[in-house]
């Protein structure tokens, strides 16, 4: 009993910070930002790929 | 608990960036809604990049950096809204998301660069973007699949300034700049060695106009040198006419035996019926959609009836059951929002019916319409396809009656089934649905490099003198943002506004947005 105790609050606390960390993330646009910051490394890469380029 | 509508100014959450600052509070209810669906668009996009390959097409293709921002691309799509249109856009969006995440992981596996899987690529027939996808509705064990949705038309949606590289690449070459952006950004894309090479044979179409012609003669040229055997789909332009409607079905039957001859594969008459049925619910379920939109409580309107028309009657043609069941959930959903009288914004000013080719780097204007200045925009030149019903049953008869229905959806494809086929299809009808839905104005995008509309110009301005309706232009070049901006296509509606209506926004501060840099 004691051990399904443990296991339900901890479970509890984990649902818990997984939801206040992924709201925290969604509300304040985070993920976006983030991928904001990644693109024009993303874009540099590109410009250096090369490619068979013909019409 | 749902924060009160048109409470927020939805200008506040902008900033000079790519990106908002934050996401909208909505209340209790619809913000813990919109999380969940967030936290669902994480999970689909997570379950696509765990994939070696797709981690590699991700570093391989330069137009897939958009994908970045597909959040944002439900953002914007969200913004404001509450209760059932909530609802509604996220099962469109959310569904719609999914499935081209399927179609770049099918594309990505039997790519010759990253999966390379040759069996699966044996199964796979190649369409174009603007094409009806009928063609395939009885061939179950082959994939159907395009290379320019996900590479130039998804791009465009998530981020105005995506194809501006493809654009500038094929005119590298020689394409005049003033030809239509959509089918030169495909060519440059296939130019540039940026399209995925797969399939065991590509049907290529010439829908929407003669840019997809353009364009469809540089990528053949080059699916060809890539060893894929193409067929050309020609529709008539004259698709009102009885007269062309033997050759149209021939044609199908043409596409039918190439596909055949290429795949090994037979066409299954009891999958196409069991499509046709979906087509026809699909059918269904917009008129009674548009029939809400006829009265003083539209539903689904703005860019949850187009985005949506665009992706269900032409890219999945019956084919995908989950489509059916969107369709079911979001008619519930807008019957509901009906018996209730709801409205998406506190005070709706004017019905208008939006006509033209819209501008697809900025999709979201039809929510701004609604937001800023309390415009309905009750439908589109684009949501106003067949309402043909198509034969469904099974019998000897329909199976000859099925390669005139599909030649028909092929002829009367999105935006094709307006810009030819006559004036009447263009100019008369737009009166017509302005009549049937009580609207006070017409919002007519002049995309500048559309030749088919532009020709009509003087005559959109005879009839809307006629008949006393308001005409507002709001030029644009569809895939390109640098020749007409975000702003500049809002300053054309603002200037109408002010000038003729003497009306003040009911959202003052998107009125003049800094998203010149935004995705």
């Amino acid at each position: 009993m004691g051990k399904c105790k443990k296991i339900l609050i901890g479970s509890a606390a984990a649902a818990a910070g997984f939801v206040g960390v992924t709201f925290t993330v969604y509300f304040f646009n985070l993920d976006m930002k983030l991928t904001a910051a990644m693109e024009p490394l993303m874009l540099k890469w590109y410009d250096h790929l090369e490619k068979d380029t013909f019409i | 608990m749902t924060k009160k509508i048109g409470a927020d100014n939805l200008g506040r959450f902008y900033t000079e960036g790519k990106v908002r600052n934050r996401r909208e509070w909505r209340g209790f209810k619809d913000t813990a809604y919109d999380y969940t669906r967030w936290l669902g668009i994480m999970f689909t996009l997570g379950k696509f990049i765990v994939k070696p390959r797709n981690i590699k097409g991700m570093f391989r293709y330069r137009w897939m950096s958009n994908y970045l921002a597909v959040p944002m691309m439900v953002d914007r799509h969200t913004q404001g809204l509450r209760d059932e249109y909530l609802r509604m856009c996220h099962v469109e969006q959310d569904l719609i998301i999914q499935d081209v995440a399927k179609l770049l992981d099918n594309l990505f596996r039997g790519d010759k660069r990253l999966g390379n899987d040759e069996e699966f690529s044996k199964k796979v027939v190649l369409v174009d973007e603007n094409e009806m996808t009928a063609v395939m509705m009885g061939f179950p064990t082959l994939k159907c699949l395009s290379r320019e949705t996900p590479s130039t038309y998804v791009p465009v949606l998530l981020n105005q300034h995506s194809m501006e590289y493809y654009i500038d690449k094929i005119e590298e070459f020689g394409m005049a700049p003033d030809v239509c952006p959509m089918p030169a950004a495909e060519a440059g894309v296939s130019v540039d060695g940026d399209a995925p090479i797969v399939g065991a044979c590509a049907i290529q179409c010439n829908t929407t106009c003669d840019g997809s012609l353009l364009s469809n003669g540089i990528i053949g040229k080059r699916l060809e040198a890539e060893g894929i055997p193409t067929f050309q789909l020609a529709a008539p332009l004259r698709h009102r006419e009885e007269d062309v409607q033997e050759y149209a079905a021939q044609e199908i039957r043409n596409a039918i035996a190439f596909i055949e001859e290429h795949t090994g594969e037979k066409w299954d008459w009891k999958t196409y019926f069991e499509c046709a049925r979906r087509v026809n619910y699909a059918t269904k379920c917009r008129q009674e959609w548009l029939d809400m939109n006829r009265t003083d409580y539209p539903q689904v309107f703005g860019s949850n009836l187009a985005l949506y028309t665009e992706t269900n009657y032409m890219a999945i043609c019956g084919k995908i059951e989950a489509f059916e069941k969107a369709d079911r959930k979001l008619t519930k959903l807008a019957e509901q929002a009906f018996e209730a009288k709801r409205m998406a914004v506190p005070e709706y000013r004017h019905r208008a019916i939006v006509w033209g080719v819209q501008s697809h780097f900025y999709f979201d204007f039809l929510l701004w319409l609604l937001n800023c200045w309390g415009i309905v925009p009750l439908t589109d030149m684009l949501s106003m396809v067949s309402t043909k019903m198509i034969a469904e049953e099974d019998t000897p008869q329909n199976r000859e009656q099925a390669y005139y229905d599909m030649a028909w959806l092929t002829e009367n494809m999105i935006m094709r089934n307006r810009t030819h086929g006559g004036y009447k299809v263009l100019l008369d009808e737009l009166w017509e649905f302005v009549d049937q839905f009580n609207a006070d104005m017409v919002i007519l995008w002049e995309h500048t490099s559309c030749k088919a509309l532009d020709g009509m110009h003087g005559l959109f301005e005879d009839r809307a003198r006629e008949k006393g309706v308001h005409l507002v232009w709001v030029c644009h070049d569809l895939f390109d943002p640098r020749v007409v901006s975000r702003q500049g296509v809002r300053d054309q509606i603002n200037s109408y506004m002010r000038t003729v209506f003497n009306e003040e926004p009911l959202d003052p501060t998107l009125e003049v947005l800094p998203d010149g840099n935004s995705w």
